[in-house]
């Protein structure tokens, strides 16, 4: 019996991707060609032997219900394990209202009906790997009230936009969690993700709430640190780490990973990163297509020419057309001589006669799922 | 047990001699095919996809692999409440010794009291070892339209080849007049392929009778068919139009994957209304490297290809390294081929690698290079 239940909150209101998140929640969100960005946060929870696993949900829940299913692809013990799918609606009129907290007081009951006495929280908008179960060891063995999770980055100025970022003492204690203001280089990035005792967390989620009714936990956490009554510590997190924040980290991060010695790392073996199949046929690359640095999912048809590029599941690639540095999402037809680059094509959408489509480096193009252009 | 209209049996007792080495350690039925499928995978999507819930497999032959993939019929959608795939082995019973299937009839024979259990009114014989879409449904539409007790799907084969096959000889409305096993002088190029509807009432009394002759080979083709033809019974050949491919030797099963290559190809496994099912890997996207070149190419999940690959499928996993070239070539799952190497005409078996600079196969080969053994590379 695995001694941690876990959490997978939901998209925080203060994360904002442009066009995609019109559709889905970020969790939802389709990435490198086959995987969903929840698959990363379920993956590492099973993975870690947790198979309790709460999965919150605010908006649009369609999408994310859809995939997740019973939670059988998630290689989770259907008899002894359970993926619950919990829905929150208490956002009330205003936005402010819309906070991981009152998504945890709608559904307290489930809470306190789980039998394990420790519980790990995970964001649905990250992708990394890490073993919860050797953190909630660390956290155990440190003898902390709460051990969280950061990642130390060297690109926080201009990245990060909408995260936290957490201070430490020599003996990896918390100091201050803060909104990243941009204004260093180098910081360390909070992962949202924290360990500490099921009592302890239902006890927080309510002082959170009596504090103030708009509170996230981090927003209590970082009130909580200065006050010195609690032990709440950082662990660094090594490996791949992203958080999908804004468009343009959605499409970094998916090019980040055409680097096969960085996709290797986080897709290792032994940490295997589980999602829905859909049955696709294996693809098929026709004579006088070329093909250069690209992950390409089942199911597609490519005659043309893909480079530097990401694509989803049943993509249609044209003879003459030219795809570059782009982020293709499934179903997508690209027709006969269109040209893109820097350009994130959601679902469904038909690229046939708008010859030329060009985005920046650093603000991708968007075309919006199932549209004709 | 809720009574079930048509009840599949699938013959996946062959061991598949004619493809050497493939069939070591799997049986035929559970060879690889297509990037990411096994040949099982056809009549079991296809069972899935024609709406019948029940099927048995009937194993035999090296079928550790083979039965523990068919058991998890959650793949091909049959894990409901009133759905299954079940692996029939021959088992010792109460009144028998343990004995193995000595025919194909013997196989259902021995499972009577398997397929007494779900009451079937007809019960359809498979083979596991072909490649093709079917909707039994429509045939079944059609053995019950003409009112038969059996009827037998037939494909026009080149009437040169016709000799190879079992033929039907019909009438104009497809009634079966005369059946012959691989006829020298063949009257009609309509083979069968080993696809039948009986009506299970008829055929439960005959097998019965079959199992104590001591003369029978205990097989459809030899003895229940010609049996039910010298009964007067009627038989009808029910026409299949699409593609069918028995994959029994080396060649034919290089064929059949490198006819995944064309353009609309007749296989057409990217139809959404009547797709294959199988095994989900939990492997990356394909991955095609900075200076690799394809060109016609089948490729699936988990390959990495960083050389030049021509006119080839890959398989699930398989790899392709700097500097080495494919052509005309099948890799099957984990294949690698490592640096500078060079593979022309030949199918990988499984796993198996090609060594650096190692040079395989030849453009102008008669027939296709089974590699089945790792080769070493050459510094």
């Amino acid at each position: 019996m695995a001694k941690a239940f876990g959490i997978v909150t939901s998209t925080p209101r203060r994360i904002h991707v442009a066009g995609l998140q019109d559709y889905r929640s970020a969790a939802a969100f389709s990435f490198l060609g086959r995987y969903r960005v929840i698959d990363f946060p379920i993956s590492n929870l099973s993975n870690s032997g947790i198979d309790n696993i709460q999965v919150y949900l605010n908006k649009q829940p369609r999408s994310l219900t859809e995939h997740l299913g019973t939670g059988r692809n998630y290689n989770i013990n259907s008899k002894r394990g359970r993926l619950q799918l919990l829905y929150h609606s208490q956002t009330g009129t205003n936005e402010l209202y819309n906070t991981d907290v009152s998504g945890f007081l709608d559904n307290m009951d489930y809470i306190q009906r789980m039998s394990p006495d420790y519980v790990v929280i995970e964001p649905c908008y990250m992708i990394y790997a890490q073993d919860y179960d050797e953190l909630l060891e660390r956290h155990i063995e440190s003898g902390a009230d709460i051990t969280m999770l950061y990642h130390k980055v060297d690109n926080a100025k201009d990245h990060f936009l909408s995260c936290r970022v957490v201070s430490l003492d020599k003996d990896k204690h918390i100091t201050s969690l803060t909104e990243n203001r941009c204004n260093a280089k180098e910081n360390n990035i909070f992962m949202d993700s924290y360990v500490m005792k099921k009592d302890l967390f239902i006890d927080l989620v309510r002082k959170t709430y009596d504090f103030s009714s708009t509170y996230s936990i981090a927003q209590m956490i970082s009130v909580l640190c200065t006050e010195g009554k609690l032990d709440i510590r950082g662990i660094a997190h090594h490996g791949f780490f992203a958080a999908i924040n804004d468009l343009n980290a959605y499409y970094e991060a998916n090019m980040d990973l055409l680097d096969i010695s960085m996709a290797e790392e986080l897709f290792s073996p032994d940490w295997p990163i589980y999602t829905r199949t859909s049955d696709s046929c294996p693809t098929q690359i026709f004579e006088g297509a070329e093909v250069k640095r690209s992950m390409i999912s089942n199911g597609c048809l490519i005659e043309g020419t893909v480079e530097n590029s990401v694509i989803g599941r049943g993509v249609v690639i044209r003879r003459g057309a030219v795809v570059r540095n782009s982020v293709l999402l499934a179903y997508c037809t690209i027709g006969e001589g269109v040209n893109l680059n820097n350009e994130i094509v959601d679902k469904w959408a038909s690229i046939t006669h708008t010859m030329k489509l060009e985005g920046e480096p650093g603000k991708p193009g968007y075309v919006k799922r199932s549209d004709v252009l | 047990m809720k009574q079930v209209n048509m009840l599949a049996m699938i013959l996946a007792g062959g061991r598949g001699s004619r493809l050497h080495e493939l069939t070591d350690k799997v049986a035929k039925p559970a060879v690889s095919y297509g990037g990411k499928y096994r040949i099982i995978d056809f009549p079991l999507s296809n069972c899935a996809n024609s709406g019948i819930d029940i099927v048995g497999v009937l194993t035999q032959y090296e079928s550790v692999l083979l039965n523990s993939y068919v058991a998890a019929g959650g793949r091909w959608g049959l894990d409901t409440k009133d759905s299954g795939v079940f692996v029939l082995t021959p088992r010792e019973k109460a009144d028998t010794g343990l004995d193995v299937y000595r025919g194909t009839a013997d196989a259902i024979s021995q499972n009577i009291d398997f397929i007494d259990q779900y009451d079937p009114e007809y019960l359809l014989i498979l083979s596991g070892d072909h490649i093709y879409k079917m909707n039994y449904a429509k045939m079944l539409a059609f053995h019950r339209e003409h009112n038969a007790d059996a009827t037998i799907a037939v494909i026009g084969v080149p009437m040169r080849e016709a000799s190879r096959f079992g033929i039907m000889n019909t009438g104009e409305d497809g009634k079966i007049v005369e059946f012959q096993e691989k006829p020298a002088h063949p009257v009609s190029n309509l083979a069968s392929m080993g696809i039948y509807i009986f009506n299970w009432k008829m055929l439960r009394r005959m097998l019965v009778a079959d199992m104590k002759d001591p003369a029978s080979d205990h097989d459809f083709g030899k003895n229940i068919i010609p049996q039910m033809l010298a009964d007067g019974r009627s038989l009808y050949a029910w026409q299949f139009k699409g593609y069918w491919k028995d994959v029994g030797t080396i060649d034919s099963l290089w064929e059949a994957n490198m006819d995944l290559l064309d353009k609309k190809n007749k296989l057409d496994l990217d139809d959404p209304t009547w797709k294959i099912y199988t095994e989900d890997a939990s492997a990356l996207p394909a991955y095609i490297g900075p200076d690799a070149e394809m060109e016609r190419v089948y490729i699936t999940q988990g390959c990495h290809a960083e050389g030049k690959v021509k006119n080839s499928v890959l398989f699930t996993d398989s790899e392709v390294r700097a500097g080495a070239q494919v052509t005309d070539t099948v890799l099957m799952p984990g294949a690698c081929v490592e640096e500078g190497a060079v593979v022309t005409r030949a199918l990988v078996a499984e796993g198996v690698r090609i060594g650096r600079g190692a040079v395989v196969g030849s453009a102008d080969s008669e027939s296709i290079l089974l590699v089945a053994k790792n080769v070493k590379g050459v510094d």
